[in-house]
């Protein structure tokens, strides 16, 4: 019985963590091509779920096709702060960008609340649910999970195939050599940025398909932290390590969300929370660069 | 008693053997010149003996003193000083409070406080010539002007010993004249060994250097008085690949 | 003699800011509401810049300083209440909130120090989180209920002392940290710590190579920075009003205010948070009228302007137009 529970428990976890590591597939992006650290990443999110709301109440669109219209939304915000901010700041010291991306977070959550209002919103979308046996998943969930299975596998086909995959992969190796060489480095970049703010967002969407309340225009802060725990576990420059990082955070977190409730004395969700903290704080002071072999 | 003694020094990145199995030692008041080619494993040699790296086998000994692990800032007030390819000045900063930085975390930081670090400052100033642009923000001066100020600066931490990293690069003939016997000058009034690395043997290393050392491929392939190392075949065939044999 | 006095000038102004922002509270009907409140934010500002102007270092975590701070005067109120100080209990909430401060900017800034740039901005982004959660989740001083010390504050003091304390005194203790904070700054800008902390802001790995032990003086500017959040919000906050509640006091709004006010002012100057002060704080008072509750989507727009085309803030624009002139001796 024991052995089942733990097993489902693994299986919830990896479900999880799939969502969670393409999430954060956009900010090891944007690190990894720009060595820009978005810190207004939540705050992209944010944005993805609202449009998954919008999309679903408005339109009465299911959720999953409310993906390429997040993606687009993404790609549109990013080109547009890459040009206007972004890109005058790339040369300068670092502190700029960080406050750069993190006043875009603050600006985004406050127009948000301006459209929407502040309270907490929810939707409803009922498509059953799968008995595995060992546990019960909700087809939200598991479509969510495919889904972001699916995404990381199309990045990873179109860093491999695409010439502007080719063109953003090598001008992360050197981009100088890369300029020399006629690629258009500024593109590569602005395209890099969009694709990471469109990952972002698109990923709200997913995020609300397993977890479709409490969606405020403040939602965003809480995974910010979780992203960066994910994307330092993953490498930090590597897309796909983050989604690695993502499976190995969503077991942490489902794991130890299970152990704290056995336990007296502790509120699990808080000391998830800040079990989370320590892993980011144990994790930059023994190998900032990662757990994992990033490319 | 050798001031600098650089030990079987090997430093790796990863494959790549930067500086490999490099043993030098540098006197007291010498003029130094370090040459070799791009990739030759000078800057890292710089690095080793600055302290940014570590190197993985080998030991650099100053003053007899054993600093192969010492971290970065503790070398400085031991007396070594250092300048940049490309120059590092703190840019928002005037000229003299660049200077006086030197002056305050150098070999006499204890006995140095602000006010009398800034008085120093404004002498060394003078004697590099950058009087007029002493309350001038440090980021505003040409690329010459910013590399004088960089040599003031370490002049300010009282050190004996100064790598110059490129002293030369993108000079002008005439201003490295100028350097040059300005250098010569600093060495024997101050007694401050330099080591001064550049590309190529150029009028400035013969024109001050009493050695060279050579590198190619991280290591050392001569080390010599000046002239006999520039009549060295070895080196011509470094720089000039065998075509001048055979010319 | 003379010289080492007159190195210190440049404080005047902001003491007489400060001053003039006292009169005008005390004598225009109405005021002390508004006068309170840029205190506050001053203040907030003066010891935001210690660390992050100064150092170039920026600690999204920051609020969770004024938090540790609140929750020292609280703990000082209710668990010292039978030690009968009277007035005593408030210096020890201070020093309380103090040691807190100073112990949690030791514990993060062991991790957080030895990182650098975007590494460090990382690792602080979950501080007040963090902190936050630990006290909810583990249930320390009374978890996610938080401290409600009313009661004991009056019972200390005696109800109409307490009652001028928040609503008077309070705000004189505040001015009275933000001018130290401006004075500590200063002291710091003119003294070798100064000198350090401008050469690792501008080229960290250049400092080291002149001998500069740049963690040494990192933690230094943060833990000073810390420790005046510490009493800021011990002052500020526990003492107008008596409870403390974990999401209230460690909430990430007052990390992007301190931001605003800083960037605003202009980071790493010593006029720079009053002006951010006072700018921010007149700004949200009178927006607060017309769009109640929207004044960060008013400056976060303008905090991007600022990064991209002014970095040096309104005061170190003004510093660059009065570059030779006499007034420059007193704007820094």
């Amino acid at each position: 019985m024991v052995w089942e529970q733990l097993m489902g428990n693994l299986i919830q976890g990896l479900v999880l963590g799939a969502v969670y590591g393409m999430a954060t597939m956009g900010l090891s992006l944007i690190f990894g091509v720009l060595k820009v650290v978005n810190v207004g990443h939540g705050a992209f999110i944010m944005v993805g779920a609202f449009t998954t709301l919008w999309v679903f109440n408005a339109l009465g669109i299911n959720p999953i096709l409310a993906l390429p219209i997040a993606f687009a939304v993404g790609m549109a915000l990013g080109f547009f702060f890459y040009y206007t901010a972004v890109k005058r700041l790339l040369k300068g010291p670092e502190l700029a960008t960080l406050l750069a991306t993190f006043s875009i977070g603050v600006l985004l959550q406050e127009l948000v609340k301006l459209i929407f209002g502040s309270e907490f919103r929810g939707y409803n979308w009922v498509v059953g649910k799968m008995d595995i046996g060992i546990t019960v998943l909700p087809m939200t969930k598991i479509y969510a999970a495919v889904g972001s299975g699916l995404i990381a596998l199309f990045l990873f086909l179109w860093f491999k195939r695409t010439r502007m995959g080719s063109a953003i992969r090598s001008v992360v190796e050197d981009s100088e050599g890369a300029r020399v060489c006629g690629v258009n480095v500024d593109g590569a970049y602005a395209m890099s940025f969009a694709m990471g703010i469109g990952l972002t967002v698109a990923s709200g969407v997913l995020l609300t398909m397993f977890i479709p309340v409490g969606i405020n225009p403040y939602m965003g802060g809480g995974y910010t932290l979780k992203a960066f725990v994910i994307a330092v576990l993953g490498g930090l420059s590597s897309p796909y390590g983050a989604f690695f990082g993502g499976l190995v955070f969503g077991l942490i977190e489902n794991g130890s969300y299970t152990l704290f409730a056995t336990m007296e004395g502790v509120e699990p969700f808080a000391m998830t929370r800040f079990l989370s903290f320590v892993i980011l704080l144990v994790i930059l002071l023994i190998k900032p660069t990662g757990l994992l072999k990033a490319k | 008693m050798t001031l600098l003694k650089l030990q079987n020094v090997t430093k790796r990145f990863g494959g790549l053997i930067a500086v490999n199995d490099v043993s030098l030692d540098i006197e007291a008041g010498e003029f130094l010149g370090i040459v070799g080619p791009n990739g030759s494993g000078k800057t890292t040699l710089f690095n080793v003996i600055s302290g940014v790296y570590i190197p993985e086998n080998g030991h650099v000994l100053f003053e007899d003193q054993d600093i192969t692990r010492m971290p970065t800032h503790k070398r400085a007030p031991l007396g070594i000083g250092r300048t940049f390819q490309i120059s590092r000045p703190f840019a928002s900063a005037t000229v003299r409070e660049n200077v006086a930085v030197g002056a305050m975390f150098g070999t006499q930081a204890s006995s140095l406080n602000v006010d009398r670090s800034l008085e120093l400052a404004d002498s060394i100033i003078e004697r590099v010539g950058l009087q007029e642009h002493r309350g001038k923000e440090a980021g505003l001066l040409t690329p010459v002007e910013k590399k004088l100020m960089e040599i003031a600066r370490s002049l300010a931490m009282h050190p004996k010993l100064l790598l110059m990293d490129e002293a030369m690069a993108g000079m002008h003939p005439n201003d490295i004249d100028q350097m040059v016997a300005f250098l010569k000058r600093i060495a024997e009034e101050d007694k401050i060994a330099i080591v001064a690395m550049v590309e190529h043997i150029m009028r400035a290393v013969v024109g001050m250097a009493q050695r060279v050392v050579v590198l190619h491929q991280g290591a050392k392939l001569v080390d010599a008085p000046t002239k006999e190392a520039l009549e060295d075949k070895r080196v011509v065939e470094v720089y000039l690949g065998r075509q001048a044999e055979e010319s | 003699m003379n010289s080492k006095i007159s190195k210190y000038i440049p404080v005047l102004p902001v003491f007489a800011a400060y001053g003039i922002l006292f009169i005008i509270g005390r004598t225009v009907p109405g005021m002390w509401q508004l006068v309170a409140m840029l205190l506050f934010y001053c203040c907030l500002g003066q010891a935001f810049n210690i660390f992050m102007g100064l150092t170039g270092y920026v600690d999204f975590g920051y609020v969770a300083f004024l938090g540790v701070g609140t929750y020292g005067m609280a703990l000082g109120i209710t668990r010292f209440i039978n030690w009968e100080l009277g007035g005593g209990t408030i210096v020890l909430g201070f020093l309380l909130a103090l040691v807190m401060a100073t112990l949690l900017s030791i514990a993060v800034g062991a991790v957080a120090l030895r990182l650098r740039g975007a590494y460090f901005a990382i690792a602080t982004i979950g501080v007040n989180e963090g902190f936050r959660f630990l006290i909810e989740g583990a249930r320390i001083w009374n978890g996610s209920e938080g401290i409600i010390f009313m009661a004991q504050l009056n019972q200390v003091i005696g109800r109409e002392a307490a009652s001028a304390l928040s609503t008077f005194w309070a705000d004189v203790i505040v001015l009275i940290i933000a001018a130290l904070a401006a004075l500590v700054t200063l002291i710091y800008m003119r003294n070798k710590v100064g000198y350090a902390l401008t050469a690792l802001r501008e080229d960290e790995d250049a400092a080291k190579v002149m001998g500069i032990n740049v963690t040494k003086y990192k933690i230094i500017a943060f833990i000073t920075s810390a420790c005046f959040a510490g009493a800021l919000g011990a002052s500020s906050w526990a003492l107008k009003t008596p409870y403390v509640f974990p999401p209230e006091v460690f909430e990430i709004h007052y990390t992007i205010e301190a931001i605003i006010i800083v960037l605003l002012g202009g980071a790493g100057t010593l006029l720079g948070p009053v002006m951010g002060g006072l700018i921010y704080g007149v700004s949200k008072y009178y927006l607060s009228i017309f769009i109640p509750g929207f004044q960060l989507l008013v400056f976060a727009p303008i905090i991007i302007l600022i990064i991209v085309m002014f970095p040096e803030g309104v005061i170190g624009v003004f510093k660059n137009r009065i570059k030779n002139k006499a007034l420059a001796h007193y704007i820094i």
